[in-house]
């Protein structure tokens, strides 16, 4: 698989301030990768290297394989990018603004615009100093889904936007994705991240602390078990694998890592099961985690 | 009532805690800078410095700039007369400007920014913001003039008595407070802060303008101009009170207006009228150039009205120089001698004023720049094929054509009116004026190319190119009053270059500034190319 976006050992500080430390990851061709971490982890910052907003300090960024500094002209023709924070100018409407970045960003279908103003439900002819924080964050929609690009890098693109249209922006996101493009999504919005992404990037602290694919993390981590068995059920205590061990008759849960799965439930036969349920951790328990280890 | 205003004092406090650090910069300023210079003035009094300054200041370019005086006689001149001659107006300009910003700032500007709206939310009336901040202002300005009465005292010179002191200080406090209700009024009509400060920024330009005009033509009428009430009163020699009450009464008025207004409109609105505006894009607005020129407009159409309106009243002074001349036998004779006609004088003289706030203007344009860059209004831009350089050269180059034809509208006005008011007796033609006019373009080069320095490297040190403008405008303005030393009158831009048609053009240094502003703005190109975009933080 070709790499579309390429980060490696990333650095970047403000001042004295260390905001980015250590960030690596890909972004593959036709890709969707999520890009998660709490506040003031370093997401934005990492986005606006990627985009020749800031310059970074050290470490390698390409995207296409051209570095996104001295090439930022050539990448930025075939990417879309939508801030978290859609900032307009007032005395322009929207309607005025989503045509002025298509023709700056070049390349643009009036048809699909069209489209898009229609399912988003924004009224074109208001001043955006009228706009919801939510109409802003369309008209900033609109512009970069109007345009053809192979590479669409969104920072938290739905906040502000009620679920119906959160929706309506996910659906596009997946027809974007079966033509193939490759498609960077910054977001709080687990379920979001986890309906659309291939593949997940953890970020805290400016590091990177785990990438993989959603059956990869959850690899890595615990799932709940229940397990009710005829004979003595505490022998599983001792067992590997088995953490957070709590009975009550001969029921117990605890959690289990997943890599030591099989060798549990060989243990657990020997008890006689009466009842095993494993349930796999949601992607906010991975995040929970994360964000809280 | 209650309602509307309710805890108002409590944001009162809160503001004057606040801005308690701006508050004693702004009176130390103000206040010293309208005080303090008793002991200039009294090394100037010496030997036949007073009655030297009192047949220059009879010069019509000169009390279109800094006022009239009601002595008649040499022998009258005091002091005391002449201080207030020369530095009231200013001053009390001075005050109105900094209390147009504050009032502004705290009111409109606050709404935009969406501070207002989480006021509101707390148990606070609806208009107690509007008027803690006019509480505020008439503090301070009452400190102000206390301040610089206190001072004037102090100094203890005959001839500026205790009563005129007084009379001085009020005089500049209140012409702060009607800077602040002008202020509060157009907070309201416009429909956002920025527009609000230039259209009240742009009354009072008019107004001393206007000034400028009935001052040299007939004194009585510039008693009509809320700006002629501050420098009217006369301290020291007639010691007028009566225009401290009309402005007290005009101040109220306008006050009661401004509250009418704001209780009448949504948070946010003003009353000048929104209109639905087009949902797609004009051809001529798809481009970083149209987009640009766009967001300058209202501000540029404005400026450029204020110089062309600046231009023609200055203009129309010309029509009674020949008459002041027959009147008064010492200036003629000065003039005779020395070869040089009144009105050539008078041309140099404004000129150089007129194209100080020309300045102003590609200042205001270049800054825009990073004030979109903070707001975050250019980061999607920053995603597509649009360089940097389009950016920085983009605003570059309106910010000159905008110099240029600020240029043209402020010598062309004053050319235009004053050749037609001189009429058959014109020594002068349009060419000289417009001559007079681009002879100091470097100038506005110059200050174009230290904002776009500060752009590229520093851009959040660009407010103070307007500080550096300010002070070589003081600078070039006390020229013609005070003797100051030329290595001194030479940090201001402008004092390098001579002024026509008085003097003749000198080519070398025109060529020289030019060539040392492009290369600042290349300079300036350097930093902004590599640098950071500021995004919000
Ligand atoms: N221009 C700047 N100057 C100084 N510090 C900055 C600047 N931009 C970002 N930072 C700091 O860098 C850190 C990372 O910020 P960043 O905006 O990348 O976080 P984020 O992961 O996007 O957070 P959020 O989820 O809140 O959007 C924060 O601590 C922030 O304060
Ligand atoms: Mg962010």
């Amino acid at each position: 698989m070709t790499e579309i976006v390429k980060i490696k050992e990333l650095q970047k500080k403000f001042g004295k301030f260390q905001a980015l430390s250590d960030v690596t990851f890909t972004v593959g061709a036709g890709e969707v990768v999520g890009f998660i971490g709490p506040n003031g982890a370093g997401k934005s910052t990492t986005i606006r290297a990627l985009l020749g907003i800031i310059k970074r300090d050290a470490g390698k960024a390409e995207i296409f394989g051209r570095d996104v500094w001295k090439d930022s002209l050539e990448i930025h023709k075939r990417i879309s990018y939508v801030p978290g924070d859609v900032a307009l100018w007032g005395s322009l409407t929207g309607g005025e603004i989503i045509d002025l970045f298509m023709k700056l960003h070049g390349g643009g279908d009036k048809q699909k615009r069209d489209y898009l103003i229609k399912r988003f439900e924004l009224d074109p002819k208001k001043k955006a100093k009228g706009y919801s924080k939510g109409n802003r964050q369309k008209v900033g929609l609109i512009a970069a889904l109007s345009v053809d690009s192979d590479l669409y890098i969104f920072d938290e693109p739905t906040s502000g936007l009620d679920p119906l249209m959160e929706a309506v922006f996910q659906e596009e996101v997946e027809r974007i994705k079966e033509t193939g493009k490759s498609i960077l999504l910054s977001s709080h919005i687990l379920s979001e991240v986890e309906r659309l992404a291939d593949r997940v990037v953890i970020i805290r602290q400016g590091e990177i602390v785990e990438s993989g694919t959603l059956d990869e993390l959850r690899h890595l981590t615990r799932s709940a078990v229940t397990l009710a068995t005829e004979d003595d059920v505490s022998g599983m205590e001792s067992v590997e694998g088995v953490h957070d061990f709590i009975q009550k008759d001969n029921q117990a849960t605890f959690s289990a890592d997943n890599k030591y799965i099989n060798d549990i439930l060989m243990e657990a036969t020997k008890l006689g099961v009466k009842k095993f349920e494993a349930v796999p951790p949601t992607l906010e328990d991975l995040f929970m985690r994360h964000y809280e280890g | 009532m209650k309602e509307k205003f309710a805890r108002w004092d409590i944001l009162f406090l809160q503001y004057l805690k606040r801005d308690w650090k701006k508050i004693i910069f702004w009176i130390l300023g103000v206040g010293l800078f309208s005080g303090a210079f008793v002991p200039a003035f009294e090394e100037i009094a010496k030997g036949q410095g007073l009655a030297g300054m009192f047949e220059t200041l009879q010069n019509p370019a000169m009390i279109s700039m800094v006022g009239p005086t009601p002595v008649e006689t040499t022998a009258d001149y005091t002091i005391g007369a002449m201080y207030a001659h020369e530095m009231l107006l200013f001053c009390g300009l001075f005050a109105m400007i900094m209390a147009v910003l504050h009032v502004i700032g705290h009111t409109r500007k606050e709404e935009d920014l969406g501070l207002t709206e989480l006021v509101r939310s707390f148990q606070i009336g609806r208009q107690a913001n509007s008027l803690a901040a006019m509480a505020e202002v008439v503090v301070i300005n009452v400190l102000l003039g206390l301040f610089i009465s206190g001072l004037l005292i102090v100094f203890n010179v005959d001839t500026i008595s205790v009563q005129g002191s007084f009379l001085f200080g009020a005089s500049i406090g209140m012409a702060g407070v009607i800077g602040a209700v002008i202020g509060l009024v157009m907070a309201q009509i416009m429909p956002a802060s920025s527009s609000a400060t230039g259209s009240a920024l742009g009354i009072v330009g008019l107004l001393y303008i206007i000034r400028a005009g009935t001052d040299v033509s007939n004194v009585n009428f510039s008693m009509f101009n809320p700006l002629g009430w501050t420098y009217l009163t006369y301290p020291f020699t007639d010691n007028n009170w009566l225009p401290i009450i009309y402005a007290l009464i005009f101040s109220v008025m306008m006050a009661i207006l401004a509250f009418a207004l704001e209780g009448g409109r949504d948070m946010g609105a003003g009353y000048l009228p929104e209109r639905e505006g087009r949902g797609n894009a004009k051809r001529s607005l798809l481009s970083v150039r149209g987009l640009f020129i766009k967001l300058n407009k209202g501000v540029t159409i404005g400026w450029l009205i204020g110089f062309l309106i600046m231009g023609a009243a200055y203009g129309s002074i010309y029509g009674d120089m020949q008459t002041f001349l027959e009147s008064n036998e010492m200036m003629k004779q000065m003039f005779a001698q020395s070869g040089v006609s009144i009105e050539e004088s008078f041309t140099a003289t404004i000129m150089m004023v007129m194209i100080a706030l020309v300045s102003i203007l590609p200042i205001v344009i270049v800054n825009k720049l990073f004030a979109e860059e903070s707001r975050q209004h250019l980061s999607q831009l920053h995603a597509t094929k649009v360089t940097r350089g389009q950016f920085y050269w983009t605003t570059i180059g309106i910010a000159v054509i905008a110099g240029l034809i600020g240029t043209l509208l402020a010598a062309g006005g004053l050319g235009g009116t004053a050749v037609s008011v001189m009429g058959d007796s014109a020594a002068m033609d349009i060419s000289d004026f417009l001559a007079a006019g681009y002879n100091f373009l470097p100038s506005v080069l110059f200050f174009t190319a230290l904002a776009a320095l500060a752009l590229g490297w520093a851009p959040r040190l660009g407010k103070i190119v307007y500080a550096y403008l300010g002070y070589s405008f003081i600078l070039n303005y006390f020229d013609g009053i005070l003797d100051l030393p030329e290595w001194f009158l030479k940090t201001a831009v402008q004092s390098w270059i001579p002024q026509m048609p008085m003097d003749s053009f000198d080519a070398p240094v025109f060529i020289t500034i030019t060539i040392i502003s492009i290369a600042l703005m290349i300079i300036g190109y350097l930093g902004y190319s590599r640098r950071d975009m500021v995004e919000g933080a």
